[in-house]
């Protein structure tokens, strides 16, 4: 029995520290993604980033992003366009970016990101578009 | 590489599968303790079913059992078998090397035998697959054609 509670204990203090190391990851690349620029647009849009080989994209993400309606997705193949990946941390599929109007990022989401979240953050950014136009 | 039509049910049974496996070779190895043999063999199911999917022990019993019965619904999804037959052969080479360690040193072989249930439940509960995230790693580095 010692050997099972041993290995227990072990397994736990792992997936604990991968817990924190990917937190940590996440918050990191998130710090340096955030203001990353690409093409601007007349709206608010969001990146997609996703991949052949990303399951969760077909089964959870794209289900969520046809939830949001009339709102510009730019669909980026991560492994094709390596570059803008990069250039927006992409260390996981999928990855979702909200783009304010002129292209920089507002919210960089690793990971599935529920429909709620992204049609608040794309409320925020459009709010944040409309002091810019009026200021 | 062009995607095609993977039947999902069939990924959740293997998942479960081996989660249900590993945990019977856990607690039941307390008790009794030849119960540790179901993990080298899980490793030899997992593997042989990465290279020869007509031989994966779990997904036949979907296939031929299950599904025909209609106790367990087809899933399809438009997607790549190649990324989760890479999870499953990492599994299997998880569980190997963990029933390398069981005799010598039975901690290390128990704790590397449930990761794998671990992460097997994680992807089964929440659909998150760290095996198809190193393979875009992979991929993303050019070591793997995953795209």
């Amino acid at each position: 029995m010692n050997a099972q509670l041993w290995a227990l204990a072990v397994v736990g203090i792992v997936v604990l520290a991968a817990a924190c190391l990917e937190a940590f990851r996440s918050r990191r690349a998130r710090k340096r993604a955030l203001g990353a620029v690409a093409a601007p647009a007349a709206d608010p849009y969001i990146l997609y980033f996703t991949g052949d080989g990303c399951t969760v994209c077909r089964t959870h993400q794209e289900p969520a992003l046809a939830k949001l309606g009339a709102v510009r997705i730019d669909r980026v193949d991560a492994i094709a366009d390596r570059t803008l990946a990069d250039r927006f941390h992409v260390y996981t599929l999928p990855t979702t970016v909200v783009m304010s109007p002129e292209g920089r990022a507002l919210h960089v989401n690793y990971g599935y990101t529920t429909a709620p979240k992204l049609e608040r953050q794309l409320a925020e950014a459009r709010g944040s578009a409309m002091q810019a136009a009026t200021a | 590489m062009a995607t095609q039509v993977v039947d999902h049910s069939a990924l959740k049974v293997n998942q479960t599968g081996i989660v249900a496996t590993v945990l019977v070779a856990f607690v039941g190895s307390a008790f009794y303790r030849p119960a540790l043999l179901l993990i080298p063999l899980l490793a030899i199911v997992l593997l042989v079913g990465t290279f020869a999917p007509q031989l994966a022990l779990f997904k036949q019993f979907y296939f031929k059992f299950l599904k025909p019965r209609g106790i367990v619904k087809p899933r399809p999804v438009q997607d790549r078998p190649e990324t989760h037959n890479f999870a499953q052969g990492l599994g299997g080479v998880f569980l190997a090397v963990a029933s390398i360690f069981l005799l010598p040193l039975p901690v290390v072989g128990l704790a590397l035998a449930l990761l794998v249930a671990v992460l097997a439940f994680v992807n089964l509960a929440f659909g998150y697959c760290l095996g198809c995230q190193i393979y875009f790693q992979l991929g993303k580095r050019g070591l793997i054609k995953a795209s």
